[in-house]
Parts: structure tokens; sequence; C-alpha cells
């Protein structure tokens, strides 16, 4: 490709970041309370989800390898800065949820939570990237349960220090958690989180790094035989993928105001679990990052609407009873998905918004070829 | 191929309405007999109760009684004329959320239902998910009276947020004087140190233990309220010499697990559970050997063998001519908890959620519900008693029963 067009990419890219994040702001100062109590709320959830997905996508996609236990990291993340706010809240550091100090603590929070997650990102990846296939699904699978287990059990921190009542309301008068309003008012620090990181994501792939990564996944011996040390890819993709869970794990201390390990589990009844975000990849299409950001958004949409939109409501009674089941719904979801898209709704592809132009050009040239193969299918029949 | 994902769409369609079919929703028989036409001529204004609860999940039998008992009792209100405001009578409905247990979509339903416009909320049933919506109840100044979050620091001052439960320190401590007055010394402790109710708890029964002389030998705790191996747990209890072991888990692992495994590893002494644990024998697997359940009581709010007042025993009669079964701690509380609602609106003579609060923030004000008379404390938990209840089988039977044993209050 031309010097210049990517210029020109990069140029358009950073204006579509430029006016998400302006988008946000705004939304932020306007009022109204269905933007407060509906819409708010789910940019927020919107938010860990997209780079909950994003950087899964980072293992499972480019590194294929399968991690189980993605949410341990996010749990990780989301004490470390949840304990980290409320002690500089005691110590006096802030007082109140605004003001150059509070947004030290919120940074500080973030890279915190980050930094926590990819060392233990690092611990668990040294030895578990040894090992290949199911058995690494396994052992991520076991780390996500003990990670759980062992914040329940510590005394500063599980079920009795953060969650429970008096405790999650701390965390919520004084400590990380927003009010409505507040998410209101700090929307843009979710949006410029999501925008930072998704960046630095796509930088990764696209950087010599991203290559080295994606030729291990498609051959290990051909790409150790090129003088790549795979073992030590292997465990900087997995660090960098879990500083990114740990990342959102502030996101949602921020957003739900009460921390419960039951949230970062390997299946629960929501759609942030372990097993979810894999869906959200396989949905989105393992190796495109902007399939898992499209998938985290629809699946979110999906399980929202469904208890709180309008439309199902219209829908005759049979289906509705359906409805009230929402597992089910993911399920033929994701059959529908797998069927028609087999690789996930992007493939391996990337959305790009310079490439929206040549969309039509694309979708004929698709069912040119389509018909193509339906004539040669007929011939072959007729011969046969 | 093309026809093969069709037909393979199609089918996993068909299993998916065969599913929905089994448990679809039909339509309810109107409470209170063949005569509950409305008041027609009585209604001024709706208002609109919000009620969250999980309706499907693991936990689907709560959400699912919460909600008979709240529209058994708007339907009653509505069939006795309503509510009587200041401005005239107005008639009740609800709106109803599902939370599915989990923290997340609870605040989701939460707020939903704030942006309808719902002031007065029934919800939830756990007290992890309503530990979850105090903070947005009390920021956005909506009431919400949760029929079964036990957890003490759920309501820890006199704001929006009010149940019509007793709270698990007093549940513990129910308990442990049970202990104490049945003359056991030596008890065990499993519980889940995952769980804000299971823990707290544990918390509460361990202290009261602690105050009423009981020595505790053995405490195991498990990884979560779901776990299906207690085998462990139950052999550390009998090398320990427990005579009786506090289990504070919910109905869906009592049945199918945690009983029959404590037998099975010769664990013969009493288990002693909290409210949680109503509703086992719906749980209990086909072709178990049911004499294991005996000995099993818990620590329950309510029981209809002891409905003495006009109320409960008006609750009881109606709630089994419109669902024709009997009805359990849940359809009461939240029967209750609507109830409440409509005595403080009357009181206060108005439904928006400041006066309504101010309303039930008055601890001189009583209020008449199935489990007797009850004002509420300084933080908005009712001051009342508790029943211990059990489940007993006699060979022969095809059914354990569950049974009413005595009224517990402290001493």
């Amino acid at each position: 490709m031309k010097q210049t067009s990517i210029k020109a990419r990069y140029l358009v890219n950073l204006a579509a970041a430029l006016l998400l994040f302006a988008l946000a702001v705004v939304i932020g100062m306007t009022g109204g309370s269905t933007m407060k109590l509906k819409i708010t709320p789910s940019l927020w959830q919107c938010s860990y989800l997209i780079i909950m997905a994003a950087s899964l996508n980072l293992v499972l996609g480019f590194l294929g390898q399968l991690s189980l236990g993605h949410c341990g990291f996010m749990a990780v993340g989301a004490y470390a800065a949840s304990l980290f706010s409320l002690a500089l809240q005691r110590a006096g550091f802030y007082t109140e949820k605004s003001g150059p100090a509070f947004m030290l603590v919120l940074l500080l929070s973030f890279l915190i939570a980050g930094a926590s997650a990819a060392l233990l990102g690092l611990l668990v990846g040294i030895p578990a990237l040894r090992l290949k296939g199911d058995y690494l699904a396994i052992i991520t699978l076991g780390f996500g349960m003990i990670i759980v287990n062992l914040i329940n059990n510590l005394p500063f921190c599980g079920q009795q220090g953060l969650s429970q009542g008096s405790a999650s309301s701390a965390l919520y008068a004084t400590g990380l958690g927003f009010s409505n309003d507040e998410k209101m008012q700090y929307l843009w620090v979710a949006a410029l989180v999501v925008i930072l990181c998704m960046t630095v994501m796509f930088m990764f792939v696209r950087s010599k790094y991203g290559r080295c990564i994606r030729a291990i996944r498609d051959n290990e011996i051909a790409a150790a035989a090129s003088g790549i040390n795979v073992s030590y890819y292997k465990v900087m993709t997995f660090t960098i993928s879990a500083f990114f869970a740990g990342i959102t794990g502030t996101l949602y201390a921020c957003c739900n105001a009460s921390l419960s390990t039951t949230s970062f589990a390997f299946t629960n009844g929501s759609i942030l679990n372990s097993v979810f975000i894999v869906v959200m990849v396989v949905v989105g299409g393992m190796g495109s990052l902007t399939g898992s950001v499209i998938a985290a958004v629809v699946l979110f949409l999906l399980n929202y609407t469904i208890k709180n939109g309008a439309w199902v409501a219209a829908l005759p009674a049979f289906l509705q009873n359906v409805f009230t089941y929402p597992m089910l719904v993911y399920s033929i979801a994701l059959i529908v998905v797998i069927m028609f898209r087999p690789r996930g709704i992007m493939g391996s592809r990337e959305f790009a918004l310079c490439d929206i132009p040549k969309w039509p050009a694309w979708i004929s040239s698709y069912f040119a070829s389509r018909g193509l193969e339906k004539s040669a299918k007929k011939e072959a029949a007729n011969h046969g | 191929m093309k026809q093969k994902n069709l037909l393979s769409l199609f089918l996993a369609c068909c299993l998916a309405f065969t599913l929905t079919a089994c448990g679809g929703k039909t339509e309810e028989p109107e409470a209170g007999g063949g005569d509950a036409a409305p008041a027609e001529e009585a209604s001024g204004e709706t208002i609109t109760l919000g009620m969250i609860g999980p309706l499907t999940g693991s936990l689907a039998v709560y959400g699912t009684h919460i909600e008979k008992g709240v529209k058994l009792a708007i339907d009653e209100i509505n069939a006795a004329g309503g509510v009587a405001l200041s401005d005239g009578a107005c008639q009740l409905a609800v709106e109803t959320k599902d939370d599915q247990g989990d923290p997340t979509e609870c605040v989701n339903a939460m707020n939903a239902l704030i942006s309808d416009g719902i002031q007065l909320v029934v919800g939830s049933a756990t007290s992890g998910c309503t530990s979850a919506i105090t903070s947005v109840a009390n920021s956005e100044g909506v009431v919400m009276i949760t029929p079964s979050g036990t957890a003490d620091s759920l309501t820890t001052a006199m704001d929006f947020v009010f149940r019509t439960c007793f709270r698990d320190s007093f549940q513990g401590e129910l308990a442990a004087q049970w202990a104490k007055d049945e003359g056991y010394t030596k008890v065990g402790i499993v519980y889940c140190s995952a769980d804000t109710y299971s823990a707290g708890l544990r918390d509460a029964f361990t202290a009261a233990c602690g105050d009423k002389g009981l020595e505790i030998v053995a405490e195991e705790s498990v990884a979560t309220m779901t776990e299906v191996d207690y085998t462990n747990q139950f052999n550390k209890m009998v090398s320990a010499g427990a005579e009786m072991v506090f289990t504070p888990f919910y109905y869906d692992v009592m049945g199918p697990y945690l009983v029959p495994q404590a037998r099975s590893v010769g664990f013969t002494g009493v288990l002693l559970g909290a409210d949680g644990v109503d509703n086992t024998e719906t749980t209990i697997p086909d072709g178990a050997d049911l004499s294991v359940y005996n000995d099993v009581y818990f620590v329950n709010h309510y029981s209809t063998e002891l409905a003495a007042s006009d109320v409960s025993t008006n609750f009881v009669k109606n709630y089994e001519a419109a669902y024709g079964e009997t009805p359990n701690n849940f359809d009461a509380l939240a029967y209750d908890a609507v109830y409440v609602y409509k005595t403080a609106m009357e009181a206060c003579g108005a439904s928006d959620a400041a006066s309504v609060q101010a309303a039930l923030a008055d601890t001189s004000a009583a209020y008449d519900t199935t489990c007797g008379s009850f004002s509420f404390d300084e933080t908005g938990t009712p001051i009342k008693n508790g029943v211990l209840m059990g489940y007993t089988y006699t060979a022969g039977d095809e059914d354990v029963s569950k049974i009413t044993v005595k009224a517990l209050s402290l001493s």
C-alpha cells in the first residue's frame, strides 16, 4: 500500500477517535433520565466488555491459544484498583470524587490494576504457555477459579471486605464507585480508556511482534525455525492481554460500585464471565479486533434489550416464552452465526472507515463469485 | 449443504420452543375468587410498583415466588378498592424485571425501573444482588423493600432501603440459641466464604455461639454456593465429633448434594440451616434415600402451620385458591412488602418516594403482616420473631414432609 494512503487512513481514524471522545464529553454534559439511567450505564458496561473481548482476542485469535480464565485477570484488576482507591481515601489523599487529586487516583488505579494483572499473567504464563492446546485451557481455567477463591478468602478484600453491604457502599461513597450522575460526568474516562487500549492493541498486532505471534499461530515449528523465540512471544502476548484485562477491572469497579467474585467466575447467569468472553471473540471473529468490538456491543445489546427493550413485548406469545430464558437466545444466536459465518462475523478482517466506499464493489463481487460457484455446481451436477 | 444448514437451524429453534413450551406461562387464575372484578369506579390513577428478582437462573424459585406473592397482594388490594390516598383511591400494578441473580443485571434492572418512573420497588431476592442496588436507591431517591435480603449491612441507617425479613445476625442468634436449648455443646460449621449470605450467617452464628458457650469444634468452607461435593467437609465434622452442623446454604445444593453426602460419610447429627434451606423438598432427586432428610432443620420467617392472625390465614387461603399450592416464606414476605407499601402510602396519603420513605421511617408505625405485627427499627429492619422448621420422613411415605417445630424468639 502506498505511503500516502496509509497516512490518510491514520488521519481518518484519528478524526473518528476524536469524534468519539467529543461525543462522550457531550453526552456527559447532557441531562435527561433515559440518558442517565439507561444509555450511560450501558456505555460503561460496553466499555469493559469491548476491552475484555479485544484483549482475549490477542491470545485466542492472534496467538491461537485457548485461555479460559480471562475474567480472573479482570478480578485482580478490579480488586487492586478498589483497594488502592479506598486506601488513599482513608489516608486522606482525596476527599471528593472530583478535582486533580481524584484524577491522579483514577489514573493510578488504572495503571495499578493493569500492572498487577500483568504480573499475574506473567507468573501464570511462564509455566502455562509451555503447554499446548487443551492443557493450556485447563491451566487457565484453573487459574480463573483459584483467583476467585483466593480473593474470597483474603480477609481484606473478599466478600467480607468489599461487596458486603456497608463496605460496598464504602466503595460507592468514597472509593472508585460512581453513581449514575458521576457515570455521566466521567463518561469521557471510559471513552478515553477504550480508545487508548484499542489503539495500543492495534499497534501491537500491526507491529513486528504482531506478525511474529501470527506466525506462531499459523505454524509453531516453522516460526521457531525462522528464528522466532516462541515462548518469549507467547508469554509477552499473554502478559499484554492480562494487562488490558486488568484495566477493564477498574472500569468495572467504577461502573458497578460493588464487587462480588461471582461476576468474575467461569460461568454465571450474566454475560460477564470467562466463557462468554470466549464466545464474544468467536462470534466477532478470531483475529479481528474490530470483530471483537462489534460482537461485544451486539451481545451486550441483545442481553440488555431482551430485558429492557420494547421489541420483545411486540413478539407473538410463543416467541416471548423463548426470550424469558436469555441463555437460550444466546445459544441460538451463536448457532446462527457459526452456521452462516463459520469464522465469526468479521472473520480475520478488520473494519476500516476508509474501506466503506469500497463496500458496494466487494458485495457485488461476493455475489458474483457465489453465482459462479452455483453455476459451476449445476454444471458439475449436469455432467455427473 | 444450504438445506442442511437451514434444517439444523430449524431443529435448534424447535428445541428451544419445546423447552420453553413446557415452562411457558399460562394465564394464572385471578386471585380472590371469581368475583375479583377490580373496582372500576374507585380507580383514580394507577400506582406501578417495581419488582426485581431472579426469574431465571439457578435461584429462579425465589424470584417466581416473590412475583406470585406480589401479584396476589396487588390483586387483593385492587379487588378491595385499591389504595386510599388523600386525593382518591388508586389501583396498583406491577412491572417485573429479571436480574438472573447477578449484581450487574440487578443494577440494570433497577435503573430501567427508575427510568420508567417507578418510585417504589420490591426486590431483590438475594443479599448479593440487593447490596448492588442499595446505593442506586439512595442516590436516586427511590424506596426499596427487599423481601428476603437478610445481610446485616443492607440496611444500616434509616434511608431508602427497608426489608420485611429479619437480618442474618438475628437469624444466626436464633440458630445458636436453639442449639443451646437443645443441649448441644459441640457444633460444626460448613459454609461458603465467597457468599455474602453464607459468610454473614456464619459470622453471626459464630459470635452467638461464643456468647452462649457453645464450642465450635470444626469449621470448613467451600468455594462457591453451587459446590457439588461436601464429603471432605463432613469427614472433618465427623472426626471432630460435631453433634450438630450449621449449614447456611441455599436449597439448590441442600437437596441433591449436601444432605445425602453428609449422611454418606457417617454424619448422623442435626443439620441446621437458615431461611435459604426452605424449598429443599423441590430439589430432592428421584430415587434418593429419603430417610437422610430426617434431622434437617432450618430457621425460617414464616410457617403456614403457625398462621394465627387473620392476615396470615387469609393469605394462606387466598394463595391456595389462586395458585393451588401452599405458600412459602418468599411468597409471604413479598406479599408483606406490598402491604407495607399500602399501609405507608395510606398513612402519608401520597405515593411518591419521599413521602413513602418518611412514612416508613416512622418507627412507631405498626404493620399487620403474615408473620404477625411488626414495626421497623431505626435501620429499616422489622423487629419480629422466627420459626424453626424441618423435614421428616417415616418409612413407607411417598415423600419427605415439611414440619414446623416451634416458634423462635430471643430470650
